[in-house]
């Protein structure tokens, strides 16, 4: 039981050849919660640092054999990491300055109290742990990045892979009745995949101007009535296409919000065209606008295939598209709700879901309603006609 | 199972017009070609065809699927000896996803990069399988890349 206690606590290391310090020192770590490992010597000393891998070594500067100086030194060759504090004569203070130099973290002139190691060694481990936990973000956002790099490439390479693959076995066909269709069809397919690409590239440039603030930086007073209004009629024909009926329901009153015209048209143009895409023959898209607990609050709703319980909580990430027979028939970049999502949050909105297997989905988004503009000429009194 | 004195090839892969693009090719020289859609299908499928060599995808619904799927083979009965050829896309650039060359840690048996050099995929099929010259199709076209 003690044993396990003490292989939880954190080890440091006291190297001092004065047995009274060696105690000391060593009393105010153990009281500190540390597992204190002492050693008389540099070259037992940094064989112990080696072993134990300790957060903080306190060493004597002035010792036979290995000087406190070099020990600094081989102990960062170790790990840089580790919080090396020097312990002092007041004779050697010169030395002090030279060892903080060559990267001890701070040093305590002898005598010394408790409370002044204590602060010194306090000091030294939080730095440590900020240091720690900077790498350690550092890491993970490297990570994220380069794992992100990898699926792009991936998601951009697919559709030249099939187109190349299709090209190539082409001019091996051998010419003829029997393989004209498949020449007409394959030709097709390879026009198809290009369009994929050009799509997945422009969603990929949207939402690199969304994220740099360049779709969403010039804002100006939208009424989203009429947002919407243009953005429903705009796809009109593509529902009808697909055999999908696109209803609104639009307040009378201008419901205005801040906000770039082009964003909003993206980011509703998105909506509408998803729940055309992933509807059934028949099928509905309602777009209605109102405002609550002063807000706009959006919704666009279809009678589609729903999203899955699994996927709900990612559909707004990069590259998460819905998998399944019913969903295998549509294409998408996987990029429309992140760009959603993304231009929402640049106008201090919000986008959630609410979907339900079979039956369908509605997407909400709320923004900040921006009261109409008062101008100079308006501003004396209510005199703002519509 | 098939009585068929022709070779079977399994292709597994996510990507439908990849897919369609080497089946028929394989076809026009001679093999029959099975296609599975996903990892998963591709093991089923696998011990329903008894294919004599697989041409598997390493990313499809999961980034390393295709990984799983190849151990599973592996453990199946009767798929344990089977060649299993490694198709993807992600060995030429991607940057924290690199297959080694030598192939040393995964247990396959050739890797080829997307796109598919047909030319090679041939020759690296027929030198393990056979078949192949039953064919209609010229393997190398004059123009080169």
């Amino acid at each position: 039981m003690s044993e396990e206690v003490t292989q939880e606590l954190e080890p440091v290391v006291v190297i001092d050849d004065d047995y009274a310090m060696r105690l000391s020192c060593s009393q105010i770590l153990q009281k500190m919660g540390f597992r204190v490992e002492v050693f008389e010597d540099g070259a037992r000393g940094l064989e112990g640092v080696a072993r134990l891998k300790p957060a903080l070594v306190v060493v004597d500067l002035k010792m036979p054999g290995i000087s406190g100086l070099e020990v600094v030194a081989r102990v960062h060759e170790l790990d840089p990491e580790i919080i090396v504090v020097v312990i002092t004569g007041f004779a050697t203070i010169g030395t002090a300055v030279d060892a903080m130099k060559s990267g001890a973290y701070d040093f305590v002139p002898k005598p010394f109290s408790p409370d002044e190691l204590r602060v010194i060694v306090n000091r030294g481990l939080e730095r440590r742990r900020l240091r720690q936990d900077a790498l350690r973000h550092e890491q993970e956002r490297e990570r994220l990045r380069r794992r992100f790099i990898t699926f792009v490439s991936h998601q951009l390479r697919t559709p030249v892979v099939a187109v190349h693959q299709y090209l190539d076995v082409l001019r091996r066909l051998p010419e003829g009745p029997d393989t004209a269709g498949m020449r007409a069809e394959w030709l097709e397919r390879c026009l198809t995949r290009t369009d994929e690409m050009q799509q997945l590239i422009r969603d990929w440039l949207t939402l690199a101007e969304v994220e740099g603030g360049g779709l969403t930086g010039e804002r100006t007073p939208q009424d989203l009535g009429q947002v919407l209004g243009a953005a429903a009629e705009r796809h009109r024909a593509y529902a009808a296409g697909e055999g999908v009926e696109v209803t609104r329901a639009l307040p009378s009153e201008p419901l205005c919000v801040l906000a770039d015209e082009t964003a909003l048209a993206v980011l509703f143009d998105n909506l509408i065209v998803n729940a055309i895409k992933y509807n059934r023959a028949g099928g509905r898209v309602a777009v209605t606008l109102e405002e609550r607990d002063g807000e706009a609050l959006v919704s666009v709703r279809d009678t589609g295939i729903g999203v899955p319980e699994e996927y709900r909580a990612s559909i707004f990430d990069e590259f998460v598209r819905v998998k399944g027979e019913s969903a295998k028939k549509t294409t998408g970049t996987g990029l429309g709700l992140p760009i959603c999502k993304r231009i929402a949050g640049e106008l201090g909105g919000v986008i959630e879901l609410e979907s339900e297997l079979g039956t369908g989905s509605t997407f909400r988004v709320r923004l900040p309603l921006r009261a109409p503009v008062q101008t100079a000429d308006t501003a004396g009194g209510d005199t703002r006609e519509q | 199972m098939s009585s068929d004195a022709r070779r079977r090839i399994l292709i597994v892969d996510d990507d439908d017009d990849f897919a369609t693009a080497i089946k028929t090719f394989l076809e026009l020289h001679g093999y029959e070609v099975h296609r599975a859609a996903d990892s998963r299908a591709g093991v089923i499928m696998a011990q329903a065809v008894h294919p004599h060599l697989v041409l598997m995808d390493v990313i499809m619904e999961e980034r390393t699927a295709g990984f799983f799927a190849v151990q599973n083979l592996r453990h199946t009965p009767g798929l344990e000896q089977v060649p299993v050829f490694v198709v993807s896309s992600v060995y030429a650039a991607a940057p924290d996803f690199r297959i080694k060359p030598e192939k040393a840690w995964l247990a396959h048996d050739d890797f080829f990069s997307k796109p598919v050099d047909l030319t090679a995929l041939l020759k690296a099929i027929a030198g393990r399988i056979g078949g192949d010259g039953v064919g209609a199709l010229a393997p190398n076209p004059g123009k080169t890349k």
